[in-house]
């Protein structure tokens, strides 16, 4: 997984870096347009028998499958490491506090 | 002892929670210490949050959709309607996050961390990002919890 260099994530490791972050605001944004939208939560409480399911199944599909996308593909790898990590770390707080204020205000 | 299954898969899902942010911390120390010596077990333990993470996901999310129900209509007549209406829905969507960080763990820790400082790093932050946001969902199920209990009390006639 590593490509050799000792400062450089490998394309495995920097292509699911990228995609966590991705579906980390996917995750977020589909979260509150579910609950604003009343017709896609009813969608998706078909599909996954639960709307929480459904969404779980989505976010789980889309990390491996932009995972492996980004991994083969040098779009994460052209980002440098602390790069990509601080691109996770904001996502995360960003779908921590958007969640939260989400809920809180709506 | 009058233990339902209602009552074992709600621990269960919090036992293991606990035991996939305990897993992260783990990693998070192997990694601080990173060489070739404690790769293996580096590798080992991040592969254990993905793990513990997955399994709290399909025992959480099977209680959350069998059981709390009965459980949200309470909280929400109860004097603690934000137990579930803030911290219940923040904490099933975040939890998410904790789960795609969980599972992209053993890739980061896949790395040759003693000789790769920027993958130690990555390893380091995706394990305090699980740490954190794994205290924050056993922090908001205690809310929960007192939510519950709260309602619980003000149905019987309790006090507060």
């Amino acid at each position: 997984m590593t490509n050799g260099t000792s400062s450089q994530l490998g394309s495995f490791n920097a292509g699911f870096a990228f995609a966590a972050a991705v579906t980390v605001l996917f995750n977020t944004v589909l979260a509150c347009v579910k609950d604003a939208y009343r017709p896609l939560l009813s969608v998706m409480n078909r599909v996954g028998y639960h709307n929480w399911i459904t969404q779980g199944i989505v976010d789980v599909i889309l990390f491996f499958g932009l995972g492996l996308i980004f991994s083969n593909t040098s779009f994460a790898t052209r980002m440098t490491a602390s790069r990509l990590m601080s691109t996770l770390v904001i996502c995360v707080i960003v779908a921590s506090g958007g969640l939260f204020i989400w809920y809180l205000l709506f | 002892m009058n233990v339902n299954p209602s009552d074992v898969i709600l621990m269960a899902h919090a036992t293991f929670g606990v035991l996939g942010t305990l897993a992260a911390l783990w990693v998070f120390v192997e990694a601080l210490n990173a060489s070739e010596a404690n790769a293996a077990r580096t590798r080992t333990a991040a592969a254990l949050v993905a793990f513990f993470m997955a399994v709290t996901c399909f025992v959480g999310g099977y209680w959350y959709v069998r059981f709390y129900p009965a459980d949200r209509a309470m909280i929400l007549k109860g004097p603690w309607p934000f137990a579930h209406n803030v911290f219940m829905e923040t904490k099933e969507h975040l939890f998410f996050a904790t789960l795609i960080l969980a599972l992209y763990l053993p890739f980061a820790a896949g790395e040759r961390l003693a000789s790769n400082p920027a993958a130690r790093k990555m390893v380091l932050c995706v394990a305090a990002l699980i740490v954190l946001t794994g205290l924050t969902m056993e922090g908001s199920g205690a809310i929960i919890n007192h939510g519950a209990k709260l309602a619980l009390r003000a149905a019987v006639g309790g006090t507060q």
